[in-house]
């Protein structure tokens, strides 16, 4: 095929089937999440509280925790990197947000949780950057020992919030939009932004697709490795905090297997683990699928069991339909 | 008041019109038998008694717990029954629900006492009386064979962090300081709930100290481990285990002379009770506001008083 | 190809420095044993020492089979929830249909498994972290989809010789027991490291992780190599499937949970790279004795279990880093 006559056939599409037909292309994650809408809101066990839209709140809400990661760790695995500490740090976060309350007052204590998170991610990137030691490695021992200040600081404690105010928050709306589902977009709509307009990202892409071009472009790589490891420690203290709200309360275990589920609504996202490739907007689609299967499974009354083994599949159906496509784009070019 | 008056009015009403659902958000089912008896127990004994329900599972999570539980109130369930992931975590959704005007039931491990205002009941196991009873059973025994002077012992824990891991460990230690003030607790390790890290957990034990004369565990999952351990080291003659929630396991331990105590607790009483209390709220009956069914002690002296646990 | 100007013998110091570069993991190894050894008299016994290879022979079994994957150029977090299903069989089906029958389904069905993960990586090239990440939560569910959730138990456990694999001792030396769990890993190890390092499955094996396109463009079957990597994770799963089991003499549905990164880190930690195309079974080795010394020695410190935590935490980036930094001459990776 001639590039005149494609140029000729894109030219003749209207320009919503267009755009519609780009995004579908780089980001297949977004035909599997209106799929699922649809079964939802279809099928009979579900379609009385599928399509309400306090149960989208809900969705939203139930997205947070995961989904306010899963923005950082695009930007990780963008770089050609992995953070395995987020659930450890997700606990820590709460618990000073939580336990620190008391003495200091609610925004000074989420202050200290946000920045103990954001210094353990520029410690992780710093390890990463200057020491050579694959970051799979650093963070899976930051993982154990992040846990192992968590249950330090606690002494094995819950902390519970006195102040209703906190929980309060977590669990207020505008009209039927959790308030925290709003910030967590609001952060998705800035770090898209970033991710594609700035400097920053366009380095952030560079350092993971080809570190030697990047090197000998001028890309001053350990300063975005460091950078997006504290953007991740940011997020995921951030994570632990907005997840706290929502409890009232901080719990030494909270945050286990996070990093799992990250990795996985990302990888759905279509970012690719070795780096180089990869969207906000396809993490945002990876992080709704998974929360809308959840819940929708909750709904049919699926047995947890099942639900598992059905979670499990679909990831990697999802998988091989991508995999699909981008044979079909290859073999298009 | 008046509003709840009329809201169990209305709800008794509505039961005339249509059946009760009642929707339960479960702590980990899998993770251990128990858990698994008690969810299989709870949906025959709704089944038997016609009793609609919603069952689901938190997989241990408290962020998906409350997904859960605002997806039960999201679908106007009449009652909830909730076995807390976290005691403190569930207060806010715990809140949410009251708030909704659905009565909530919470069911094996309490949650905190911030949460008592918004629950109808708590129905289940006093796990600090569990904790303590383990221990004046340990105190009994090692006095029984001269050792209340001299002995020390070792205990493996649940898992780091969880309520009922916390509650048992405190309710042993604090009770066995009194009963049997010269024994020694040499060192407390977690087990996780699980045997064959509490085997390991043991060797190293058994390598460390040249004498233990007695093994306290969280469960009895994690005691027959320990006692695995001891028997591989051919060090079990001269230890006294003893656990808590006894499993088929430790009965049959026991039955063989190997294992000596345990805390007795059926997963299906525990369901049982939680159902009714939740049926008797929405009938409109006077529950006490902590339900507890009773967890005897069991040993190798009594074990005959006892069927074999299910699970 | 040859240089004919003789190059003189290297001096005891360059040999010294080729040792510490060639070496440095099993280095800090000794020190790390040193080290505990000073701190605990009790570290330094045959007995302790047995012990801590028999503690960590069963996630040492996995580990063999997971340097394949990794050497292969890809991942398999599936390990931790497929040797729960594969446990949970072995017990079950131990009863049912008799030890032998048993352990022939346990070992078929790990390899079906296997097989599944390297078609779906190796042939229709999928992603191996989501594909095995799916397989972990598949299998979870099937795990307790087939016992229902309940603790499964070997109801008569002193008369059956499935007790071997766990529990049997196959000699002793002095006062010195040599268990078969520990005979079984190392002789695993050792036999996987001829397949590894002498044979031409071997060789491809290490081509495919180097340079898959390139592998391919020379006329190795990739697709098929990687296949085979999976269904050798598979089998060492079920042989430690067997040994824990036999150990247990039972199994919970969650036994093997968090034994995937447990199990990467033990690879990673003897110095095969994750990129693929580098490592042996013998680093893999030191890396799971290096696992099992930290967890063993710092109990028998006494040290409180988050100390454990913090403590791995810091060794396991020191070992690494110190590694690299012999390799690459300089401490720091970048100016």
């Amino acid at each position: 095929m001639s590039t005149t006559a494609t140029q000729t056939k894109a030219r003749t599409q209207n320009p919503v089937t267009r755009i519609l037909g780009r995004i579908l292309k780089e980001q297949p994650i977004w035909l599997f999440v209106p799929a699922l809408v649809l079964f939802f809101s279809l099928a009979p066990a579900t379609s009385e509280y599928f399509f309400d839209l306090k149960n989208f709140g809900n969705i939203l809400l139930q997205a947070v925790p995961i989904g306010v990661i899963a923005l950082g760790m695009t930007f990780v695995m963008i770089n050609g990197e992995i953070d395995l500490s987020v659930g450890a740090t997700v606990a820590l976060a709460a618990s000073l947000a939580v336990g620190l309350q008391g003495a200091l007052g609610i925004f000074p204590a989420v202050a200290v949780g946000l920045a103990v998170g954001t210094a353990l991610g520029v410690l992780n990137g710093t390890i990463v950057y200057r020491t050579g030691v694959d970051s799979f490695i650093v963070t899976l021992g930051a993982m154990l020992g992040i846990r192992g200040l968590v249950f330090i600081y606690t002494q094995e404690q819950s902390f519970y919030a006195f102040d209703f105010a906190y929980s309060d928050f977590g669990l207020s709306t505008i009209g039927p939009i959790p308030v925290v589902g709003l910030i967590f977009l609001a952060i998705t709509a800035v770090l898209a932004w970033v991710l594609r307009s700035t400097r920053h990202g366009r380095d952030t892409y560079a350092v993971g697709g080809n570190r030697e071009a990047a090197l000998n472009a001028g890309v001053r790589i350990g300063r975005h490795v460091i950078i997006n490891f504290a953007l991740i420690g940011f997020l995921a203290a951030l994570s632990g905090v907005l997840l706290s709200t929502q409890l009232g309360a901080s719990t030494p275990n909270m945050g286990m297997l996070f990093e799992l589920w990250v990795i996985t609504a990302v990888v759905l996202g279509g970012t690719k683990l070795d780096g180089g490739r990869g969207s906000i907007l396809g993490t945002l689609g990876g992080v709704l699928a998974i929360q809308i299967l959840r819940n929708g499974l909750n709904l049919m009354q699926v047995p947890a069991f099942w639900v598992l083994v059905i979670l499990g599949s679909i990831m990697i159906g999802v998988l091989f339909i991508d995999r699909q496509a981008e044979i079909r784009k290859q073999a298009a070019r | 008041m008046m509003k709840r008056i009329a809201l169990t009015v209305a709800t008794a009403l509505l039961s005339l019109a249509a059946a009760q659902t009642i929707g339960i958000t479960q702590n980990n089912v899998g993770v251990d038998s128990y858990q698994t008896t008690y969810e299989q127990a709870f949906i025959e004994y709704a089944a038997e008694l016609g009793v609609d329900t919603v069952v689901l599972d938190a997989g241990g999570d408290e962020a998906r717990q409350i997904a859960q539980m605002q997806d039960l109130i999201q679908q106007e369930v009449d009652a909830i029954i909730i076995w807390p992931t976290n005691g403190q975590a569930v207060v806010p959704v715990v809140r949410q629900a009251d708030q909704a005007g659905i009565p909530v039931v919470v069911t094996n491990s309490n949650i905190a006492e911030q949460g008592f205002d918004f629950i109808e009941s708590f129905s289940g196991p006093d796990n600090i009386t569990q904790g303590a009873r383990s221990a004046e059973i340990m105190c009994d025994r090692l006095t029984e064979r001269g050792l209340a002077e001299t002995g020390v012992i070792v205990e493996i824990q649940g898992q780091p962090g969880y309520t009922t891991a916390i509650e048992r460990s405190d309710g042993f230690q604090d009770r066995f300081v009194e009963v049997c003030p010269d024994v020694e607790l040499l060192e407390s390790q977690p087990g996780d709930w699980n045997r064959e890290k509490s085997q390991r957990v043991m060797e190293n034990f058994l390598v460390k100290y040249d004498t233990i004369h007695g093994v306290y565990s969280g469960d009895d999952n994690m005691g027959v481990g320990a006692l695995n351990a001891a028997k591989d080291a051919g060090r079990a003659d001269g230890i006294t285990f003893v656990g808590a929630t006894n499993f088929a396991v430790g009965y049959e331990a026991m039955e063989r002379g190997e294992y000596w105590g345990s805390i007795y607790q059926s997963p299906v009483d525990d369901a049982r009770n939680a159902l009714d209390t939740a049926l008797a709220i929405l009938d409109g009956e006077d529950v006490p506001f902590l339900n507890y069914f009773d967890t005897p002690k069991i040993t190798q002296d009594n074990q005959s008083e006892f069927t074999k646990p299910v699970f | 190809m040859t240089q004919t100007v003789a190059t003189p013998p290297p001096t005891w110091q360059e040999r010294g420095l080729k040792l510490l570069r060639d070496q440095g993991i099993l280095i800090a190894f000794l020190l790390l044993v040193i080290a505990l050894a000073f701190a605990s008299d009790r570290f330094l016994t045959a007995n302790n020492l047995l012990g801590v290879i028999r503690q960590v022979s069963i996630l040492g079994t996995l580990a063999l089979g997971v340097t394949f994957v990794v050497i292969g150029g890809n991942l398999d977090l599936s390990v931790g929830s497929m040797l729960s299903l594969t446990t949970v069989l072995v017990v079950d089906l131990h009863d049912k249909i008799g030890p032998g029958p048993a352990i022939l389904i346990t070992i078929l069905v790990a390899l079906v498994i296997g097989a599944i993960n390297g078609g779906l990586v190796g042939y229709l090239r999928l992603n191996s972290v989501i594909v095995t990440l799916g397989m972990l939560s598949v299998l979870q569910g099937a795990t307790l989809i087939y016992t229902g959730g309940k603790n499964v138990d070997i109801q008569n456990q002193d008369a059956t010789w499935f007790a071997f694999f766990g529990r049997g001792q196959l000699f002793t030396i002095g006062d010195v027991n040599i268990n078969v769990p520990v005979v079984l890993f190392l002789g695993l190890a050792v036999v996987l490291g001829i397949v590894l390092h002498k044979t031409g499955f071997g060789r491809k094996v290490f081509a495919v992780g180097g340079n898959p396109v390139a592998a391919n463009y020379s006329g190795l079957r990739s697709s098929r190599i990687v296949l085979y990597t999976y269904m050798m994770s598979g089998f060492t799963v079920a042989i430690g499937a067997i040994i824990l089991g036999s150990r247990v003499m039972g199994s919970q549905n969650n036994v093997g949970e968090g034994w995937e990164l447990r199990v990467l880190a033990a690879v990673i930690l003897g110095g095969t790279s994750l990129l693929g195309g580098s490592g042996s079974i013998f680093k893999t080795v030191i890396g799971v004795l290096i696992w099992g010394v930290i967890q063993n020695g710092l109990l028998l410190l006494g040290a409180p279990y988050y100390a454990q935590w913090i403590v791995t935490w810091i060794i396991m980036i020191v070992i690494v880093w110190l590694d690299l930094a012999s390799r690459r001459g300089r401490l720091w990776a970048a100016t």
